[in-house]
């Protein structure tokens, strides 16, 4: 299938004409709802406000709409409730042909371009006149509209008078006022001739049955107050509970729409025509259009049901501003009712999935509409809901509408990125083939079908990445496996070496620490500084990840204070005599040897030699004190030639008797962790 | 949020998955700043990548292994967590909430991690209480706000107060500083056309502004606007805070 959402994006961005409109529009609108907003005394609360009213009110709308509908009705509104569009468009057809009518006026509604209306009572013989002004030039035009506020968003002012020179007959002209002069004067008699006039609702209050409608150019009062018969058409989310709710989203609907405190017409309907009133319709019916709602409402994209439609999102959006309305086309080429961040989550979920799912892709995410609406709709991550299949979130590509590529390139970079071992393998590779792929430069000049390479260049990748820069031998590196790696503090006059290989390595304790460091961590074994304080739980951490519960242990008062205490209070069993199923041993060490990462211990009373040997988990207590340089210095200590037993400790068990392969963990420990007190 | 942090309590650094390969120097530049800040800086060795990528894609199970895996990682050892990138952060604090919505266990856990994640300027800022990092730079900076960094984290005056005290730079004004570049991640791969169009907007705000150096807090945007003024001619001016601030 053509790809027509590419073919439309690219149509838009060389459209000159259309690019300063979506410019204009957008620089006006964003900076007068900016101002108006500031006007107000507290913005941010009234959203909150609004945010909380709206989400209660879909929360509950069962509720409120039974009572809108009852309130209505006493108020002589005929209701009737809609399933879907072709219902919706029936129930108009039927009460025209009632009326035997033959002219309908509209004002402009977003529900009525949703449900095709216009299409449908022009095939069954009626004339449908948009009466708003945009509605009325994209009528001439037989365009859809391009925003949901404004329609005409799209056109300059020499296309419209184009339009009315080519369908009018008129003289070309680009004189705006000339032009509105025009049309109220054209649509004038179909005001007064029309027997049917067909709005939208803005807001229903609950409380009162009462229609609220918004607007400016004085064709909604037209419309609801001129033909016999009116019928407004409402979407069911569009409800609120009281007049005081209203007042709150009447204060901030202008405001984001179109930075007006409040529009020139705000008209609040309740029944037609009453006995001894000079006008008004015979008739008023409400339409309740569900459409797809209340399956929306239900699923995980319900919070755009808070929408109160005012457009803002569109006008800030940089995506909107680059492509325009129109551009929003479903898989079949067919336009969407709704453009911009809030339509590319209400088409998937009204209309299909698998038609418009595409559109919440076509996004940065850069939540600029999300601080722009006015009821705080957290849309960027109703777009990433979208991505991850809308209505119903599963793992499908197909209803994700994930490019085949990038599906892939997603699998491949998971399946690397679940295990550091292949991560660092990756790269390890990525670094020397991109050097050869780019010896000169670090910048790649990716080939346009990559999609990143279209416009622009991409850095090649590290010889060593930051982890092996963190890693390999300078002072103070050292690992836990565990994830903890630990970094010598460096003293105040000292200059930075933190990954530079320093030539003169001090003989300070500090720097032998991360000599010794170095050296154990090469034979497998595992270092890390840590605090008297934190020793219990650096212990307990280190059983927790090993599944161990129990603990072969030197004696208390061979160990710093408290600390077993600590971890039996942890719920830890210690044992000090000799228990062959226990698989953790704790010791603390006398002495360690800098060049070579051996740790010294003397056996003696309270400090078993089994604890070091027999669990598979070695845990050993070092103080950066006690590290010499080199083995004859620790050999001269005197504990190490009074004892009965002396251990040097280089690391976890290993063989390499089979076939030369290495193997730790043979009849020792398997795991050695020195844990390295700074004092 | 953590509260009260020593400054001698250890942090653990989240390199990212784009500065660990394609800007360690970033990633050693955002470490010496935290050393000089007074923090102890731990490096997570088996860290990988947030998530992001899959997540932005749709593509919620890879989300989710990669967010397990990231999240046991971190659990290993305590302290804050800091990162210098506000999206990865931003997915950290709340793409992770969101991924694990419903799952008890995994909610719990992800909120944990949450509570302790930072990007590096708001963790300076706002926990160490550092808006001096002792860093000179003799140039004409300007600001880009990047878009997870300042609408989904909130964080939008930080990074503009450490740049303040940076001896001799002069802050000027980027036009429209606030505005999407056009990156997107996965947007910039399947929307190029558009992506550009961003892109061109950013690059000619840039070119109109008065900075030769343009500081921002997000590799991926750094990547998307200095390949793009690359790619047409231009010198790459954008740096990441990090290398800024570890200038002395």
């Amino acid at each position: 299938m053509p790809d027509y959402f590419h073919t439309q994006i690219r149509e838009a961005l060389a459209n000159t004409g259309l690019q300063e409109a979506l410019d204009a529009n957008a620089e006006r609108r964003v900076e007068a709802r900016l101002k108006a907003n500031a006007a107000l005394p507290d913005y941010p609360a009234l959203r909150h406000r609004a945010h909380t009213l709206r989400a209660s009110t879909m929360a509950r709308l069962d509720e409120y709409l039974e009572q809108f509908i009852a309130k209505a009705q006493l108020n002589g509104i005929i209701v009737h409730r809609a399933a879907d569009a072709t219902q919706a468009t029936q129930i108009v057809m039927e009460i025209a042909r009632e009326n035997n009518a033959h002219l309908v006026a509209k004002s402009k509604s977003m529900i009525s371009e949703e449900i095709g209306l216009n299409r449908a009572l022009e095939a069954v013989g009626l004339r449908v006149v948009e009466t708003d002004l945009g509605e009325y030039i994209l009528q001439l035009r037989g365009e859809r509209p391009a925003h949901i506020l404004t329609p005409a968003v799209h056109l300059k002012r020499a296309d419209v008078g184009k339009t009315f020179h080519e369908r009018l007959g008129l003289p070309l002209s680009d004189d705006v006022s000339a032009l509105v002069a025009v049309a109220r004067q054209a649509l004038r008699m179909d005001f007064l001739e029309a027997e049917i006039g067909i709005t939208g609702v803005n807001f229903g209050v609950a409380e009162s049955g009462s229609l609220c409608l918004v607007t400016n150019e004085g064709n909604g009062r037209m419309v609801t107050t001129l033909p016999p018969v009116h019928i407004a058409l409402m979407g069911i989310e569009r409800l609120v509970p009281t007049l005081d709710d209203l007042a709150l989203l009447l204060t901030l609907l202008p405001r984001a729409a179109t930075g007006q405190k409040i529009t020139v017409y705000t008209s609040l309907i309740h029944g037609p025509r009453r006995p001894g009133d000079p006008d008004g319709p015979r008739q008023r019916h409400l339409i309740l259009v569900d459409n797809g709602r209340e399956a929306l409402r239900q699923s995980p994209l319900g919070e755009a049901l808070l929408c109160i439609r005012c457009g803002a999102c569109l006008n800030v959006c940089p995506v909107f501003r680059e492509i325009g309305g129109h551009a929003y086309v479903g898989t079949r080429g067919e336009i969407s009712t709704y453009p911009g961040p809030i339509g590319s989550i209400i088409s998937p979920g009204l209309f299909g999935q698998s038609e418009f799912g595409h559109l919440a892709r076509a996004s940065s995410l850069c939540g600029a509409c999300k601080e722009a609406c006015p009821v705080d709709i957290d849309l960027p991550k109703l777009l990433l809901r979208v991505r991850a299949g809308g209505i119903k979130i599963e793992p499908s590509r197909a209803k994700q509408k994930i490019p085949r590529l990038v599906a892939i390139g997603v699998r491949i970079y998971t399946w690397f990125s679940i295990d550091v071992r292949r991560f660092r393998l990756a790269q390890r590779l990525l670094g020397p083939l991109s050097h050869i792929f780019a010896p000169r430069s670090i910048w790649m000049h990716l080939p346009a079908f990559t999609g990143w390479g279209y416009s622009k260049d991409f850095p090649r990748p590290a010889l060593r990445p930051f982890r092996r820069r963190w890693m390999s031998r300078q002072p103070g590196i050292s690992i836990i496996s565990e994830s903890v790696v630990s970094v010598v503090r460096e003293s105040g006059d000292k200059p930075d070496q933190l990954f530079e290989t320093s030539g003169n390595e001090s003989l300070d304790s500090h720097s032998l620490a991360t000599r010794f460091a170095g050296e154990l961590v090469a034979l497998e074994g595992k270092f890390t500084f840590c605090s008297r304080s934190d020793l219990a739980q650096r212990i307990l951490q280190i059983l927790h990840n090993n599944n161990i519960g129990s603990l072969l242990s030197w004696e208390s008062d061979q160990l710093p204070t408290s600390l077993i205490e600590a971890i039996r209070a942890a719920g830890v069993q210690v044992s000090y005599d000799l228990d062959p199923s226990i698989r953790a041993g704790l010791t603390g060490t006398l002495a360690a040897v800098a060049d070579t990462g051996t740790i010294v211990l003397t056996g003696g009373p309270g400090r078993s030699l089994f604890s070091s040997l027999l669990p598979e988990v070695h845990i050993a207590i070092l103080r950066t004190s006690d590290i010499r340089e080199s083995l004859p210095q620790v050999l001269r200590l005197i504990e190490v030639q009074s004892a009965a037993c002396v251990v040097l400790i280089s690391g976890p068990s290993r063989t390499a008797d089979i076939e030369m392969t290495l193997t730790i963990g043979v009849h020792g420990p398997r795991e050695l962790y020195v844990l390295c007190l700074d004092e | 949020m953590v509260e009260n942090m020593a400054i001698t309590d250890t942090i653990q650094f989240f390199v990212t998955c784009i500065i660990d390969t394609l800007y360690p120097q970033v990633g050693e530049a955002a470490v010496r700043v935290l050393r000089r800040a007074g923090a102890r800086v731990e490096f997570p060795a088996e860290q990988t990548c947030c998530g992001q990528p899959a997540f932005n894609a749709g593509m919620r199970s890879q989300a989710r292994r990669m967010a397990e895996y990231t999240i046991r990682v971190l659990e290993s050892a305590p302290g804050v967590v800091v990162l210098p990138s506000g999206s990865c952060a931003a997915m950290i604090r709340h793409g992770y909430l969101e991924i694990f919505a419903g799952d008890s266990q995994w909610s719990s856990r992800a909120e944990s991690l949450a509570k302790r994640t930072y990007e590096l300027t708001e963790f300076l800022v706002d926990i160490l209480d550092v808006t001096d990092v002792g860093a000179r730079f003799d140039g004409l900076l300007a600001y880009h706000a990047s878009c997870h960094l300042s609408r989904d984290l909130g964080v939008k005056h930080q990074p503009s107060l450490l740049l303040r005290n940076v001896k001799e730079a002069e802050i000027v004004e980027l036009p429209h500083g606030e505005e999407c570049c056009g990156f997107g991640g996965l947007f910039s791969i399947e929307y190029p056309e558009i992506s550009r169009a961003m892109l061109d907007r950013k690059i000619h705000n840039i070119r109109s502004s008065a900075a030769n150096v343009v500081v921002a807090c997000d590799a991926g945007c750094i990547s998307h606007i200095n390949g793009g003024l690359h790619r047409r001619g231009l010198s790459p001016c954008v740096r990441h805070i990090a290398e800024v601030l570890e200038k002395t």
